[in-house]
């Protein structure tokens, strides 16, 4: 959006700026610790590794270029391969020894990232290491160095400005990449720019970039002071750096240290409206007394899982979602059965609480403008089957490739002309400048009423209800204070109030941050906590 | 370094022997050091000399280990080099460098100290031992504190010997320790590690390609070519003619130069004849 940083600048959206400012311990915290932890793991193990690899060709080869090859996985694939890899190792460590390790947030990250760190450590290690002159080395011997004291007395002070630069280096990818963790819940710099996409909060995106710049900066202005420092043999500089990191990486601690342990972690897939549900239930819950947490931007895929295995206590998901993508189902009974067999099969398969349904639907549905809908005679999927292949469908990525379009193709026979695909606000436009005929839209999209489109019925049932549902953890399922805190939002909230509160996010002027649209959702249902 | 006793009768008893000592770095194609025996008695001073390549560099770091023998033995006080732990023996042994090998991120007072360190000498002395090695080198105390790069070629070179001898050792080998040094520094330098030597009963082998310097040094000369020993002898003896035509070569250059030093000294007339 080209005009983002003109509305940064102007002020004149300062209350999605005061919102981002008010985030910033939140994130920022996480931030340092998870990129703290990362580098620190990464010297630890690259220095040695450098050391080693250093005197040993045959070693050097192969261990720069696996970490070579780590460098060139795409930093949101690494952290996301990392995800099955710890749920196997959980469910074995669970058999061996009784307990999981947690598949979801900091510790996938931490993996991730401290692979990244390595590559430039390894590498400028061995470079600063086998650049040193080889007489000096023997001078060292023959002085009677051991070759342990050559190793600290010489060659690490003599390599230290090259490592320092790779240390640097790493601190600044390091700090970038820890910006991709928010889809594997852990909490970063990087929700101000997931959330920030998804809601087309702009101001939030840039807010999340520039905030994960800055840190670079500082990072880097320290680790400076410490490089040439240390190739100077300047020990005031080198203090000076090493205070300076010290004091920055505890400052960015301190609401960590001061905070009291937030008690339950509620989590939300990457759309306005799980953003909106899960500032409702969170405060809800901060009514009552306790802390929260957030994993946001959660895959549709990760998110059930990451309730399952404890990493969240608590999420909304939709019944059509759980009923296809996670029970597996292919049939499509009424809403009535469906709902009950999920309460059963959730409790009896993984322990999880079903609290009961919010009172809407998100389901996908097709949507036309009304007027050309009127023209071409279409009220039903069944009317739109007959002129399908003179039409063109917009989808947003995804529908085309879930169950949901299978099954309407073969209950109606529906073919169309040409498919494109959009992002989701992108498929609004299209439809409403006429560029495609029909889309794939959410019942609870506030763009519907927006837009004037006409959903089309499905009379033969062929999708399945989408009932919003709130899912409580195996771990939380005897909690009852975490059920009174969120019972006031069962079956509270009509699509209508949905569609209103997700338009002023979804909105391409004027939007409101989901913290907000969550409060006026609140009012507007009448919520009020026991 | 050994538990043998060191004969009171000093002079004659041998406390370095190069007992058939080979060594090749191409696999026994050629041979840096090629079966070479010497003798270096217990505070004597001997001066290694002969052309580029000749292997007395080779031979000088076959005592300190840096270099271990293909072929033969080195033994100190009797006991083999090959028996005792490499960092240990050369704590003994003060080692210049031809290069100078200074530390070039120690400053000067703690690349003269580095071995006092290694041997755990306390701090006040370490200290003394420093002020003590940059006067006997002349060099003003306040080098102390600077870094090598900003010093001369021949000041890093004091610097060098400074370091080797700072611990007293018993055994000192020098490769070219004054090579840098102009001719009155060299002179000097050369005086006072020679008087030192002999107040601390040190056991010096000192390779250089100068012969004057070796003449006027040395209690004996080693003359090598191509890994060979061609000569072993006193200066005295070299100087008065040998049967080798190469060492006899060699010793001429000296012993003419002195004689159109002395012509120059009695007669104002050209030396260039
Ligand atoms: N580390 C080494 N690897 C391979 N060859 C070597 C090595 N050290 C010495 N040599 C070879 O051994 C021979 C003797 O070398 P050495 O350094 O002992 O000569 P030198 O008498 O000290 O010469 P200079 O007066 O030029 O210092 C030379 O031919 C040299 O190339
Ligand atoms: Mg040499």
């Amino acid at each position: 959006m080209p005009d983002a940083m003109a509305e940064l600048l102007s002020g004149a959206r300062s209350d999605a700026l005061s919102d981002a400012w008010s985030l910033l311990p939140t994130y920022l915290t996480p931030h340092i610790v998870l990129c703290a932890a990362a580098l620190a793991l990464g010297l630890l193990i690259s220095l040695p590794l450098a050391v080693l690899a250093a005197d040993r060709p045959r070693l050097r080869w192969p261990v720069l270029a696996i970490a070579s090859l780590i460098q060139t996985i795409p930093g949101l694939a690494l952290l996301a391969l990392f995800y099955p890899l710890l749920l196997a190792l959980s469910a074995l460590t669970m058999r061996l020894f009784g307990f999981g390790i947690p598949a979801l947030g900091f510790l996938p990250t931490l993996i991730a990232l401290t692979l990244y760190a390595m590559l430039p450590i390894l590498r400028n290690g061995v470079v600063g290491l086998n650049s040193i002159n080889p007489a000096v080395v023997e001078a060292a011997e023959g002085v009677g160095m051991t070759p342990r004291q050559i190793l600290m007395r010489i060659k690490a002070p003599l390599a230290t400005p090259v490592i320092m630069a790779g240390v640097r280096t790493a601190t600044v990818w390091t700090i970038g990449a820890a910006t991709l963790s928010t889809p594997v819940g852990q909490t970063s710099l990087g929700n101000y720019i997931f959330t920030g996409l998804q809601t087309e909060n702009w101001i939030s995106v840039l807010f999340g970039c520039i905030a994960a710049a800055a840190l670079a900066l500082v990072a880097d202005f320290f680790l400076n002071l410490i490089e040439t420092g240390a190739s100077e043999r300047n020990s005031k500089r080198m203090m000076l750096g090493i205070a300076g990191l010290a004091l920055g990486t505890f400052a960015g601690l301190a609401p960590l240290l001061s905070n009291e342990a937030a008690t339950y972690t509620i989590g939300a897939k990457s759309f306005s409206e799980q953003f909106i549900l899960a500032d409702l239930m969170g405060d809800q819950l901060k009514a009552e007394g306790f802390g929260v947490t957030r994993k946001d931007g959660l895959g549709s895929a990760i998110a059930f899982r990451a309730l399952a295995h404890n990493d969240i206590d608590v999420y909304v998901d939709y019944s059509g979602t759980l009923w296809r993508n996670v029970m597996g189902r292919t049939n499509t009974p009424s809403r009535e059965a469906m709902q009950a067999e999920i309460v059963r099969w959730m409790k009896a398969e993984h322990g999880v609480t079903v609290l009961g349904a919010l009172g809407f639907e998100n389901a996908y549905v097709l949507a036309m403008k009304r007027e050309r809908a009127q023209a071409l005679s279409i009220t039903s999927i069944a009317d739109l089957a007959r002129v399908a292949p003179q039409l063109t469908i917009g989808d947003d990525l995804e529908f085309l490739g879930r169950p949901d379009w299978a099954s309407l193709k073969s209950v109606y026979g529906l073919s169309f002309k040409t498919r494109r695909s959009f992002n989701p606000t992108m498929m609004y436009h299209a439809v409403d400048a006429g560029e495609v005929d029909v889309v794939s839209a959410f019942s609870s999209d506030g763009r519907i009423a927006a837009l004037d489109l006409l959903v089309l019925a499905d009379s033969k049932h062929a999708i399945p209800s989408y009932d919003a549902l709130i899912l409580i953890a195996p771990n939380r399922a005897a909690d009852a204070r975490l059920k009174r805190a969120l019972v006031p939002l069962i079956g509270a909230i009509p699509v209508e109030a949905m569609r209103a509160a997700n338009l002023t996010v979804d909105r391409d002027t004027d939007k409101a941050s989901p913290k907000e649209a969550a409060r006026v959702l609140a009012k507007a249902v009448h919520l009020r906590s026991r | 370094m050994t538990a043998l006793p060191i004969s009171n009768s000093s002079v004659s008893v041998p406390c370095i022997e190069i007992d058939a000592v080979s060594k090749s770095f191409d696999g026994g194609r050629s041979f840096a050091v090629s079966n070479v025996s010497l003798d270096v008695k217990q505070g004597s001073l001997v001066a290694v000399v002969g052309g580029s390549g000749s292997g007395k560099t080779t031979l000088l770091k076959t005592i300190n280990r840096l270099v271990d023998p293909d072929a033969g033995e080195v033994r100190i006080d009797g006991v083999p080099v090959s028996e005792a732990e490499p960092p240990t023996l050369r704590r003994g042994i003060g080692y210049v460098f031809q290069g100078i090998g200074l530390f070039p991120h120690m400053r000067v007072a703690e690349n003269i100290a580095v071995t006092l360190g290694l041997l755990g000498w306390p701090v006040h002395e370490i200290e003394t031992r420093v002020t003590e090695m940059l006067d006997m080198v002349d060099l003003p105390q306040d080098y102390a504190r600077r870094f090598p790069h900003t010093l001369s070629g021949g000041q890093r070179q004091r610097v060098g010997v400074a370091r080797a001898i700072a611990a007293r050792p018993r055994i000192v080998l020098m490769d070219e320790p004054f090579g840098a040094l102009d001719p009155v520094t060299r002179d000097g330098l050369g005086s006072s590690y020679r008087a030192l030597h002999d107040r601390f009963g040190m056991t010096t082998l000192m390779v250089t390609h100068d012969i004057q310097e070796a003449a006027l040094m040395a209690d004996r000369i080693v003359v090598m070519k191509d890994g060979h020993v061609l000569a072993d002898e006193t200066p005295h003896t070299l100087m008065t003619g040998s049967d080798d035509p190469d060492v006899a070569a060699l010793m001429e250059v000296p012993r003419r130069q002195a004689e159109r030093i002395a012509a120059l000294m009695t007669e104002n007339r050209p030396v260039h004849a």
